[in-house]
């Protein structure tokens, strides 16, 4: 079956209006920033975000804001019960006749990997369980970004990061294999899940669009190419974000109701091209080159690709 | 003492720079003092880091207020009030800026007060390493000059804290040579170590209850980052060829800060006040409409408010 | 008698219910339980209009209740203990969001070893947090006081959230008669919540706990949490005044016993003011000048008050239920702190360590403590800290020890 976008054919059809403003602290080429810039888009201004803490907490600093919405910035660990606690009382103070209805919020949590994938895991999983209506918006640049990009969770297997450096014992860097994060959400059942990667507008756009029309916990994944952590020039963000895609290590995909879709197939290039661009792998080419690490991991997107097709 | 102040911007190494000028002083028989202000600095952001050289040792920490020397990474950080480079500057200063202008021309277009030596670092790494990056070893050789130590404990100590930052060794070794050759160039000013003045007793001012609405770190104005302008981090500028372009909007869907809007037609118009310089237009423009300028010192692309 | 018999904790729950809350997120922990769940029976009934979610975590359970009061929704919530400290970093957080939701806990010892019954060292731990704290010696004290903190939580002069402490299981599960405020008199107490610097609504948009990168505006707000801090001991006597005057008992922030002509004076908190309250009284039968000093409020620190309560007595002893290691007790450094400046300071100060992990207080400890303290008034230097500990419970604990280490004697 062909995933088909309904609501975002053309690139003309992106919305022109901006809800994150210039003038943020964030890197100069950061992917996160490109896929939150589109998801809010769509959102629109009517939102309030929810943060934990990562790189994203520079994106409010007094005392300036770049977002047309509200903000709250909560701890590393509990966003999404933030996110619990605004949408109770807008529910709350609606249905007391305190605030009227035009006044009503998107909540949104914004969290980075580390936050999502294990400290704030427990308070996610409570708000997916308690059926939360909230979007959960993941930028994913597989590291501790903010603090200067030590092993997360989601760090991939090989990659180099300043808590797992390359040494004789290990010289792939990590063996850790990165968590399958959308596969734990999925467990849970919300009603819709979606990994998107910003040099892929329209399916970004689209997806949000999708999300829009259900309640309860709506999760997505951003993949969020990282220039000052994975160490490649700023202006190829959407390049290293393209390679993802292309090589199949970051699957395009949705699931709504549980049942997953795959909304891109790539033709699959080598791995090796992906990793080659960027300092984080370059351990794997020189210099030694690490021909049994970079098996291994075009091994694990063969693997999964196999089992999509069936 | 010798109190010497580094600026820079995320990613241009002021932090190594210091480091390395440090570490020079401690291998000369110096007592040694480097430290970096840590925030949430970020790729382009202005930094600063400090080194303090001395015969006894050092009592002073953290922010020199009071600099004997310092060092400027990046010409455009003179304007931006966020950089803070002109604190405690007066004419018996020793001022270093990475600029292509002369001195004379660096002095009469920013009006520094100190006494100012001008080398063109920038054009140098473009020119040896072929890409834009860390001119870290670079920036600690002038300082080192122009501190008076000598070439053999800058180029040792280049070595170590490269090395430290997991460098390869022809990579640790062009630095050097291509430091030391910075080394010979930058004209030298005479440094002076004034006793510092005494300071005089804090004017407090202890303030008083407000409202919660003042009171409390909450931010009421919508989206006012647009006032802090970002365009000093450029040091290349994506440039439309109006000719080239044929609308296609790409720019203005990668763009991650949103400083490409298009006009009616179709044509990007790029917000270089905000513009960080990414080049992700430019390395994604299908049709070569969006070149890459390196930012010209003497136009002065960004002003702040 | 007038009233009905209950619990503390039906107690705090009945504060929560009269001053009709919007929102209550729980997690349940001993010797807290009871309230959520009295509260969960009532929000499921309709007894009350608020809304009821039993969170994940106190993390998270203080997380979403910081949250919800700083979209503009009246809130309360429990916990005790384990929980307290587990939720620590939120605490932080909601006080400096300026939240002014009220939180009662439970006191509980910590962990490790664990055990169930009480001490103050987890209400106290919170005690630098920003949140103002109010420590009740009965059932009846804890419903009245949550229906003052929300005031003075709640007024724009303090804008802070409020912890109301009790006992666990002196008070917890401790029934006793409870005069039930009047709803209608309750609202007349409390004015509706509509805080001018909180709530997230689409027409005006704001950011609340932005970072702020520097020590400037750092410094200035955690300072302006402290001035509205000590704002609070003015709110709280004119709440005190109006609560009067509806309900007819009145509450200080510090609390004097048989003071007029003490010379030596027994600083306390919590239940266990009561059994001070009837050592003083056995003391006096006997013709001893003694009186007790129970401290209600412990943030702000009513040192004013402390002082005037304190001054000219030949000798003072705190009573900690709780235990910083290393240094003593807690209470008595603050007390001491504060009388530094007084000419006529007491001759002496003596600090006692007692009830730690629920361990009884006796009869016979308090005569002692009126003993000792005496003498070092007559003495004229402090003494301790002193852990109060008996013969009897030092044999108890060799018989455990010799168990514990496999009969081997």
């Amino acid at each position: 079956m062909t995933w088909q976008r309904e609501t975002f054919k053309k690139i003309k059809q992106i919305p022109r209006e901006e809800h994150v403003l210039p003038g943020t602290a964030l890197c100069a080429g950061c992917g996160g920033l490109e896929a939150l810039r589109l998801a809010a888009k769509v959102l629109g201004g009517d939102v309030v975000y929810v943060n934990a803490a990562g790189c994203f907490t520079m994106l409010a600093a007094y005392p300036f804001t770049p977002f047309k919405g509200s903000w709250l910035y909560t701890t590393m660990g509990s966003a999404p019960a933030g996110a619990q606690g605004v949408r109770d009382a807008l529910d709350v103070l609606i249905a007391k006749g305190r605030l009227p209805k035009e006044e009503d919020l998107k909540v949104v949590v914004l969290g980075g990997d580390g936050s999502t994938y294990d400290i704030a895991l427990s308070s996610t999983s409570g708000a997916i369980t308690r059926k939360l209506d909230f979007y959960y918006f993941c930028y994913d640049n597989e590291a501790y970004g903010n603090t200067g990009m030590q092993l997360s969770p989601a760090t991939p297997y090989g990659a180099r990061t300043t808590t797992s450096p390359c040494s004789l014992q290990h010289p792939a860097g990590t063996t850790q294999e990165k968590k399958d994060i959308f596969e734990i959400w999925r467990a849970h059942k919300p009603p819709y899940i979606a990994t998107v990667a910003p040099r892929y507008p329209l399916d970004l756009e689209e997806k949000f669009a999708r999300a829009s029309k259900f309640t309860g916990p709506k999760l997505f994944l951003a993949l969020s190419a990282c220039p000052t952590g994975w160490l490649y020039d700023p202006g190829e963000t959407p390049e290293v974000a393209k390679l993802a895609v292309e090589t199949g290590l970051w699957p395009l995909k949705e699931a709504i109701d549980g049942q997953v879709t795959h909304t891109y197939i790539p033709k699959r290039k080598p791995v090796e091209e992906y990793l080659k661009l960027q300092g984080r792998f370059r351990h794997l080419f020189e210099p030694i080159r690490q021909d049994e690490a970079i098996r291994h991991i075009q091994a694990r997107v063969d693997d999964y690709w196999k089992q999509v097709n069936g | 003492m010798r109190a010497v102040r580094f600026h820079g911007r995320g990613g241009q190494g002021a932090k190594t720079a210091s480091r390395i000028l440090g570490t020079a002083a401690f291998l000369e028989g110096f007592v040694a003092q480097d430290s970096p202000i840590y925030g949430a600095e970020r790729r382009g952001a202005p930094v600063a880091a400090f080194t303090r050289i001395a015969k006894d040792p050092i009592r002073e920490r953290g922010v020199i207020v009071h600099p004997d020397l310092v060092v400027i990474a990046d010409a455009s950080l003179v304007q931006d009030p966020a950089a803070r480079v002109l604190d405690g500057i007066d004419e018996r200063t020793a001022v270093f800026v990475n600029t292509s202008l002369t001195a004379e021309q660096c002095q009469a277009q920013t009006s520094l007060p100190g006494r100012l030596t001008t080398l063109d670092l920038t054009d140098i790494a473009l020119q040896q390493f072929g890409k834009r990056g860390a001119i870290s070893a670079l920036l600690g050789a002038v300082a080192g000059r122009l501190a008076g130590l000598h070439r053999e404990s800058m180029s040792g100590a280049i070595a170590r804290e490269l090395a430290d930052l997991g460098l390869a060794v022809p990579v640790i070794e062009h630095n050097q040579t291509i430091a030391l050759q910075c080394y010979d160039a930058v004209r030298t000013v005479p440094l002076e170590t004034g006793a510092a003045q005494p300071a005089a007793s804090a004017q407090l001012q202890v303030p008083s209850y407000e409202p919660p609405t003042r009171g409390t770190a909450r931010i009421s104005a919508a989206a006012n980052s647009i006032l802090r302008e970002t365009g000093g981090w450029r040091t290349f500028r994506p440039v439309l060829v109006p000719d080239k372009c044929n609308g296609c909007w790409l720019c203005f869907a990668y763009c991650p800060d949103g400083v490409i809007s298009m006009t009616k037609d179709d044509r990007p118009v790029i917000d270089y006040a905000h513009c960080k310089g990414c080049q992700i237009c430019v390395h994604e423009c299908p049709t070569e409409a969006l070149v890459a300028e390196r930012e010209q010192e003497g136009a002065v692309a960004w002003k702040a408010k | 008698m007038e009233g009905e018999m209950m619990t503390g904790n039906l107690a705090a729950a009945w504060g929560a219910r009269l001053v009709d809350v919007d929102y209550v997120p729980a997690f349940p922990i001993t010797p807290q339980t009871e309230i959520v769940e009295a509260l969960a029976k009532w929000c499921e009934s309709g007894a009350m209009a608020a809304r009821f979610v039993t969170m994940d975590s106190e993390h998270s359970m203080m997380t979403a209740a910081g949250a919800a009061a700083a979209t503009g929704a009246r809130v309360f919530t429990a916990t005790s203990s384990q929980g307290l400290l587990y939720a620590l970093e939120v605490l932080y957080s909601v006080s400096g969001w300026r939240a002014p939701l009220v939180l009662v806990n439970v006191s509980r010892a910590l962990a490790a070893p664990i055990t169930l019954e009480p001490d103050h060292n987890d209400v106290l731990a919170a005690r630098d947090c920003g949140f103002l704290q109010i420590h009740a010696e009965t059932c009846q004290e804890v419903l009245d006081s949550i229906l003052m903190a929300y005031r003075i939580a709640e007024d724009e002069r303090v804008m802070l959230p409020v912890i109301v402490n009790l006992d666990g299981f002196y008070l917890s599960f401790t029934r006793e008669p409870v005069i039930m405020p009047d709803p209608e008199q309750v609202k007349r107490f409390l004015p509706p919540f509509r805080p001018a610097h909180l709530g997230f609504k689409a027409s005006s948009p704001h950011a609340l706990g932005v970072a702020v990168l520097s020590g400037t505006p750092y410094s200035y707000f955690r300072h302006q949490m402290h001035l509205a801090a000590i704002n609070a001991l003015d709110v709280h006597r004119e709440a005190a005044a109006a609560f009067e005057q509806l309900f007819g008992r009145r509450y200080d922030v510090v609390e004097g016993y048989r003071l007029d002509d003490a010379e030596d004076v027994l600083v306390m908190t919590n239940a266990f003011a009561s059994k001070g309250k009837v050592a003083v009284d056995v003391a006096r039968a006997e013709g001893k000048r003694v009186g007790l000093l129970r401290l209600r409020m412990i943030r702000p620190w009513p040192a004013d008050a402390i002082r005037h309560a304190l001054q000219g007595r030949r000798a003072v002893a705190v009573l900690d239920q709780n235990l910083s290691p290393g240094q003593g007790g807690i209470l008595f450094q603050e007390v001491a702190a504060c009388l530094y400046h007084e000419a006529l300071r007491p001759r002496a100060l003596c600090s006692f360590i007692g009830g730690l992990g629920g361990k009884n207080l006796s009869e016979g400890e308090l005569r002692a403590i009126f003993e000792q303290t005496a003498e070092a008034g007559v003495q004229g230097k402090g003494i301790g800290p002193v852990l109060l500990y008996t013969e009897a419970e030092h044999r108890e604990m060799v018989q455990l020890q010799v168990l514990a280490g496999g009969l081997k004697s």
